[in-house]
């Protein structure tokens, strides 16, 4: 057996498990860790309603935001940061719940699979993705405040995250960054290999965001409806 | 009967000179040469063909004798074979070439079988071609798997050991395939781990493809060594591309069009089967342009998605309908609630130390006010 397929069996299988153990393991010590800072007791009688806060605030925030995005601060403050980040987020969703071999993974995991995107939209919106990385990291460098307050681990959450997407993307070509051409198994290994590095760098940076951020909006929106002050 | 060219042996045996040619031009395809080597070419007076340089090297050559050892195998690989093309091109390789000695095949048994291959082993020291088909037991001493009261791992090493190379045919001579797979009771090994002297070519499969096979002992006639092989030892000429690169399903696949089970629009229409587990992208075989019944069709063609049977255990890389960028096996919920649990168990206990640090702040700070106030 040679041992780039022994490599790439381990990699699918055991080393791949070990780090969706550690990732579930990481994030429900965050999670519980997050949860029993504890909550003030609210003494303070509502003006407004709490779930109408929150429902605004998505609406605004995912839906109606992206399309409108010059009302927003954020926007006006710094473009490329919002338009990048944007486009990465949203490629990435795509390409991770819509993309098909990245369905059949969740399939195995969860026991259900759905519809998917055809493979050259998935594609190109995988292709911008790994575009607005390098665009975000660029901006990174190139804002002398952001890099400023930029330490090792902001560096390295770029590369752990950039790692999954250039090789995944060189996977569905057979080839690394358009140019070299590897064999699928070497790109599949590379993959799976910064997939599970991924895994386990999640639940100790900020990466982790991608379950806090609905924390964080759903407590300032219930806030704000609250308050009876739209956000 | 050693120094008789290829050629004579097939005059002598009632192949007509025009037949050879046909032969040959068969043998030049099969080889995949599509001209000869430039190092060749230069040596020759005028352009030469495929053909010709196939004929040329039959017509001075003796033949090369083979012998063909079975072990814990299912006589798949020898029944594509004899099944083949059947009755050109493996056909006339297999009986009338070559093969001298074949377990499965022989007409002779017992002690005669045994006297022959002895023979055999004896007039072609060092010359034969010895073609292994299943894998070799190991555990139990070797007892497993025995001929003539003596264990495959013995056999297979005395052949050897005459051999000018080995071929193992079928994926469990290549790489233990099935009676390898776990729990691997009889302690099956791929015979390239019990031959380490001797240059051994992988035709793997299940069963594997005759051409290729033929291809390979072809190209150790007609040059008279094994052809150019890859990291596991396969032929390039065959397994050089994954069959998902050949695929006559392959646009499919890049328009995003899959059959999501056996029985929908999609697999009516011929669509891709990555959902249905194929294994095209990771399998290295030449089922796609070679094709199997004297290229009337493949399993992804009639509708089967590829079950990667020529790639190192096969049989135990995940589900043969899990879709080919799932995980190998799956964690049970179990485990995962085993986790969950862990972690949530240290998300408490660091809840509790933070608290506790806070209450000590909070009196520290306390004392402090009340000393200073």
């Amino acid at each position: 057996m040679g041992s780039t397929d022994a490599t790439l069996v381990f990699a699918r299988g055991p080393l791949f498990y070990t780090a969706l153990m550690i990732f579930i393991v990481g994030m429900a010590y965050r999670l519980v860790s997050v949860l029993l800072l504890g909550w003030k007791r609210d003494r303070v009688p509502n003006k407004g309603s709490k779930l109408r806060g929150v429902a605004v605030t998505y609406a605004k925030g995912l839906l109606i935001f992206p399309f409108i995005p010059w009302v927003k601060k954020t926007f006006r403050g710094n473009q490329t940061t919002y338009l990048a980040g944007g486009m990465f987020h949203f490629g990435l969703f795509v390409v991770i719940f819509l993309g098909t071999a990245h369905m059949l993974v969740w399939k195995s995991l969860l026991g259900f699979g759905w519809p998917t995107l055809a493979l050259p939209i998935v594609d190109f919106l995988s292709a911008a993705a790994i575009v607005a990385m390098i665009a975000l990291f660029v901006n990174r460098l190139a804002n002398p405040v952001l890099r400023l307050i930029s330490g090792p681990s902001e560096w390295l959450n770029l590369l752990i995250v950039f790692l999954p997407m250039v090789t995944g993307y060189g996977l569905t070509h057979h080839r690394l960054l358009g140019i070299v051409a590897l064999p699928y198994e070497n790109l599949y290994i590379m993959h799976m290999m910064s997939i599970n590095l991924m895994l386990i760098w999640i639940p100790f940076s900020r990466i982790s965001h991608f379950m806090f951020y609905f924390f964080s909006r759903t407590y300032h929106g219930a806030q704000a409806g609250k308050r009876a002050v739209m956000p | 009967m050693a120094d008789e060219t290829i050629y004579q042996y097939l005059q002598r045996e009632g192949v007509s000179r025009r037949q050879f040619l046909k032969i040959c031009g068969a043998l030049a395809v099969t080889l995949g040469i599509s001209e000869a080597s430039p190092l060749l070419a230069a040596g020759l007076t005028r352009p030469t063909s495929p053909t010709r340089l196939v004929a040329e090297a039959l017509a001075s050559k003796p033949r090369v004798p083979v012998m063909w050892l079975n072990f814990q195998d299912c006589t798949g690989c020898t029944e594509a074979l004899t099944r083949s093309l059947s009755p050109t091109l493996t056909d006339l390789v297999l009986n009338k070439i070559t093969i001298d000695y074949h377990e499965t095949l022989s007409a002779a048994s017992g002690v005669q079988a045994d006297e022959n291959k002895r023979m055999m082993m004896e007039t072609y020291a060092g010359q034969y071609l010895l073609v292994v088909e299943g894998s070799v037991p190991t555990g139990a001493n070797g007892n497993y798997c025995t001929i003539g009261g003596r264990t495959a791992v013995d056999l297979l090493q005395e052949a050897a050991a005459g051999a000018a190379a080995v071929i193992a045919t079928g994926n469990c001579a290549a790489f233990g395939g099935i009676p390898m797979a776990q729990p691997n009771p009889t302690g099956a090994v791929p015979a390239y781990q019990l031959i380490t002297d001797k240059p051994v070519a992988h035709i793997p499969g299940c069963p594997a493809i005759p051409e290729a096979f033929t291809g390979t002992l072809v190209n150790f006639l007609v040059f008279g060594k094994l052809p150019e092989l890859d990291d596991l030892n396969r032929p390039i000429t065959f397994y050089g591309t994954t069959v998902h690169d050949r695929c006559l399903r392959r646009p499919f696949y890049e328009a995003g069009k899959f059959a999501n089970s056996f029985d929908d629009e999609g697999a009516r229409k011929g669509w891709c089967l990555y959902k249905l587990g194929c294994k095209g992208p990771t399998t290295y075989n030449a089922c796609a342009g070679i094709k199997w019944g004297g290229g009337l069709s493949f399993p992804i063609q009639s509708g089967h998605p590829c079950l990667g049977c020529s790639e190192p255990n096969f049989w135990d890389n995940g589900g043969f309908y899990q879709g080919q960028s799932a995980p190998i096996g799956r964690p049970t919920l179990t485990a995962a609630g085993v986790a969950l649990a862990a972690g949530a168990v240290i998300g408490v206990a660091n809840a509790g130390v933070n608290r506790l640090q806070k209450r000590h702040a909070d009196t520290d700070e306390e004392t402090t006010e009340s000393l200073s106030g």
